[in-house]
C-alpha cells in the first residue's frame, strides 16, 4: 500500500456529504447488526448456563413441556428406584426435586405497565436448592408454610411489582396474596426468568395435587443415558432429557427469529455495500486525471485499487464505530434487558444483552467486509482507468 | 541519475476508432541526445503528445523503435513500463495534476512512496526539489492556496524529485500568463543547464520553443523539420 492514509482520509474530508451520508446508512446497518448479534450472543450464553450435564428433566411422557406436563405423586414415587442418582451427604436422600410449573400475568415494566406478559411460576422443595446448584439467592428465601415468593432477577428487571415487599396476586381467580421475600440469580440462565415458592403453597393455590416436572441432579453424567433409558421404561414410564437439550427444544422459535433476523441484516449490509460502492464510484468519476495522474509517476493498478478500498472500509469502520455506539446508547436508554417468548412454555424468558468487546470486534469485521465488498467494483474500475484518455479529460 | 538519450526508429502509430485505423505516426526517425532541451512543436492532430507518450513509456508504437537509455520500451511489458516510468521519467502537465487534498510537500512526495526509502530521506528529497523550483517556503501550503505558476512549480519538484533522467513537459505554460510562463521555462532551462536533464517539451508556443536548444517540427506523423535555436546555444554555451 503505497499511498498514505491521510490521502483517503481528506478524500473523504473533501466529500463531506456523501461521505456523511454514507457513514448514517452504514451506522444504522452496523447498529441493528450488533444489537442483533447481541441478543442471539445473550440468548445462546443463558441457554449455556441452563446446561448442567448432572441434571435430568423428568416430565410426562407424550408432552414436550414442563407447561402440559403433569405428573402424578404415584409415579413421582416410582422415581425412587432411579439409578445413579446423587444424594444429599448429610441425610443421604436422594437429589429429586418435584416441581410444579404455572404461568401467572404481570404488567411489563417497558412499557410502564400498558401490556401484560406471561412469567413462569415454579412451585419447589427445598431440595429444589441442592439439585439447581447454580440458583443464588440474594436475599431471603422463602419460608416454608408462609405465602411467600422469591424472584428471579430478570424477571424483576422485566415485571412491575416484584420488588422486595410487594406483594403479588396468584392462585385460581388471582385469590391468594404471596409477598417477594427475595430476589435470586441462576448465572444469567432461563430460571432466573422465574418466581420461585413453596410447593406445597403453589399446589394449594392452584388446587393441584401433583407435579409438572422433577428434576433430577446425577451422581455422573455419564450415566445420564442410562438414567434416560430407566425413566423411559416400565415401572417409571416417563421421558427424561439433559436439562441443555430440554431448554434448546424450548427456546426452537429462536431459529426462526434468527433468520428472520439474518435475512434482514442481510438485505440491510447490501443496502450498505450499495452505498459505498455509489460514493466510491462517484468518487472514481471525479479523480479519474488524479489516478491517470498516479498511474503516470508509477503507481501500479493494484495500488490504485488498494487505495480506494482503503477509503472505503475507512467509510465503513467509522460506520461501524458509530453503529456500536448508538447500539450502546440504545441499551443504555431503553435497557440491556431484553425478552423472548418460549415457544413451548409460554412464559417470556429474559437476558441481558451485552456489548462485549467480541461482540464489537465482530461488528466491526463485518462491516470491513461490507466495505470491501462495496469498494470493489469501483476500486476495480479505478484501478482499469485508461490513463492517457483520463490525461486528456478537462 | 544522469542524462539519458533518446532514439526512435521507424516508429508507426495507429489508433483505431470504429474498426477505422487512423495514423498518428508514419516512419518517424529522432535522435535527441542526452542532455538536450528539445522542443516538439506542430499543428494539432501532428503526433506530438503521442509522441511524447511513446517516450514516456505511456503508449507502444504499432511498429518501430524507441530506446531511452539504456531501455528498449517497445519490448516491455506494462508493469515494466510502469516501474521504468517511477525511475527514469519526470511528467510536468498543462493542468499540474497535483492533488488538491495534499501540501505542497505532499503532493512532491507522491512518487517517492513506491521506493523503501527512510521518511527522513524523503523528506530531505522533497525539501531539496522544492527549494530548486523556489518553493521552500510554502511546504505545507494546499494547492488551492498556490498561484498557477507555483502550481506548475510543485508539479516540476514532483518531477524532479526522484532524479529522473528524462523530463517530459505537455503543454507545461498552456495555462500561464506570459510572465509566469518565462519563469517556468526558465527553470526548465536551469534543470537542463544545471542539472543536465534531458527534456523533451510539447508546445505551441513559439516563444516556449525558443528557451530549447532545438525545435521539432511535426506535420502528419512525420519529423517535417528542425532548427537550432542560436540564441538558446549561445546561452548555454556563455553559463
Amino acid at each position: 500500500m503505497a499511498l498514505p492514509i491521510r490521502y483517503h482520509w481528506r478524500n473523504l474530508l473533501v466529500r463531506r456529504t456523501t461521505s456523511a451520508l454514507t457513514i448514517l446508512v452504514v451506522t444504522a446497518v452496523v447498529g441493528t447488526l450488533t444489537w442483533i448479534l447481541g441478543f442471539f450472543l445473550a440468548l445462546q450464553s443463558s441457554l449455556s448456563v441452563a446446561g448442567d450435564a448432572h441434571k435430568l428433566l423428568i416430565i410426562q411422557r407424550g408432552t414436550t413441556s414442563e407447561t402440559n406436563s403433569a405428573i402424578s405423586p404415584e409415579e413421582f414415587n416410582r422415581l425412587a428406584q432411579l439409578a445413579g442418582v446423587a444424594r444429599d451427604p448429610e441425610s443421604g436422600e436422594p437429589l429429586i426435586s418435584p416441581e410444579l410449573y404455572w404461568q401467572t400475568q404481570l404488567p411489563r415494566l417497558r412499557d410502564g405497565g400498558a401490556t401484560r406478559a406471561n412469567v413462569a411460576l415454579r412451585g419447589v422443595t427445598l431440595r429444589a436448592f441442592e439439585v439447581h446448584r447454580n440458583i443464588r439467592l440474594l436475599g431471603e428465601r422463602f419460608s416454608v408454610g408462609e405465602p411467600q415468593v422469591i424472584v428471579g432477577r430478570a424477571a424483576a428487571a422485566q415485571f412491575a411489582g416484584l420488588a422486595v415487599g410487594d406483594v403479588i396476586r396468584i392462585g385460581v381467580g388471582e385469590s391468594r396474596e404471596f409477598r417477594v421475600v427475595g430476589h435470586f440469580d441462576a448465572g444469567g440462565g432461563p430460571m432466573e426468568s422465574e418466581i420461585w415458592m413453596y410447593l406445597p403453597a403453589m399446589q394449594s393455590a392452584y388446587l393441584r395435587n401433583g407435579y409438572s416436572s422433577v428434576s433430577v441432579r446425577l451422581e455422573d453424567p455419564a450415566s445420564a443415558p442410562a438414567a434416560i433409558e430407566q425413566v423411559r421404561s416400565a415401572p417409571i414410564e416417563l421421558s427424561a432429557e439433559r436439562e441443555a437439550d430440554y431448554w434448546r427444544n424450548q427456546t426452537s422459535n429462536v431459529r426462526f427469529y434468527q433468520a428472520v433476523c439474518f435475512v434482514l441484516v442481510a438485505i440491510m449490509s447490501l443496502a450498505a455495500a450499495f452505498a459505498l460502492a455509489n460514493t466510491m464510484y462517484a468518487s472514481v468519476a471525479g479523480r479519474a486525471r488524479e489516478i491517470a495522474m498516479l498511474r503516470t509517476i508509477g503507481y501500479r493498478p493494484h495500488h490504485i485499487l488498494l487505495g480506494f478500498v482503503m477509503e472505503s472500509v475507512l467509510l465503513s469502520l467509522i460506520g461501524g464505530l458509530l453503529g456500536c455506539v448508538a447500539c450502546a446508547a440504545y441499551l443504555e436508554l431503553v435497557g440491556s434487558t431484553k425478552d423472548m417468548f418460549g415457544s413451548s412454555t409460554f412464559t417470556t424468558m429474559a437476558f441481558d444483552i451485552r456489548l462485549t468487546p467480541l461482540l464489537v470486534g465482530w461488528s466491526l469485521a463485518s462491516v470491513a467486509v461490507i466495505g470491501v465488498i462495496g469498494a470493489l467494483p469501483p476500486a476495480w474500475r479505478a484501478a482499469r482507468t485508461h490513463v492517457l484518455t483520463a490525461l486528456r479529460e478537462p | 541519475m544522469g542524462a539519458a538519450g533518446i532514439v526512435l526508429r521507424d516508429v508507426h502509430k495507429a489508433y483505431f476508432k470504429d474498426r477505422l485505423e487512423i495514423p498518428v505516426l508514419a516512419g518517424l526517425n529522432l535522435e535527441i541526445a542526452p542532455g538536450e532541451f528539445a522542443a516538439l512543436m506542430g499543428p494539432s492532430g501532428s503526433g506530438k503528445s503521442t509522441l511524447l507518450h511513446l517516450i514516456g513509456g505511456l503508449d507502444t508504437p504499432t511498429r518501430g523503435s524507441v530506446r531511452v537509455g539504456d531501455s528498449q520500451l517497445e519490448s516491455m511489458s506494462e508493469s515494466a513500463l510502469t516501474a521504468w516510468r517511477s525511475r527514469h521519467v519526470g511528467f510536468i502537465f498543462q493542468m499540474y495534476h497535483l492533488v488538491p487534498v495534499l501540501t505542497a510537500a505532499q503532493n512532491v512526495e507522491l512518487p517517492l512512496l513506491l521506493f523503501r526509502m527512510a521518511s527522513s530521506e524523503r523528506k530531505r528529497r522533497v525539501q531539496t526539489a522544492l527549494s530548486i523550483v523556489g518553493l521552500g517556503d510554502r511546504t505545507d501550503h494546499r494547492p488551492n492556496q498556490l498561484s498557477g505558476g507555483q502550481e506548475q512549480r510543485v508539479a516540476i519538484a514532483r518531477a524532479i524529485v526522484t532524479d529522473p533522467d528524462v523530463l517530459l513537459a505537455d503543454e507545461p505554460t498552456g495555462d500561464l500568463d506570459a510572465r509566469t510562463s518565462e519563469e517556468i521555462l526558465n527553470l526548465l532551462n536551469a534543470l537542463n543547464t544545471e542539472f543536465g536533464k534531458t527534456i523533451v517539451m510539447v508546445t505551441h508556443d513559439p516563444r516556449a520553443a525558443g528557451h530549447a536548444g532545438r525545435t521539432l517540427h511535426l506535420d502528419k506523423g512525420v519529423l517535417d523539420r528542425e532548427e537550432v535555436n542560436t540564441r538558446r546555444a549561445a546561452t548555454a554555451s556563455a553559463s
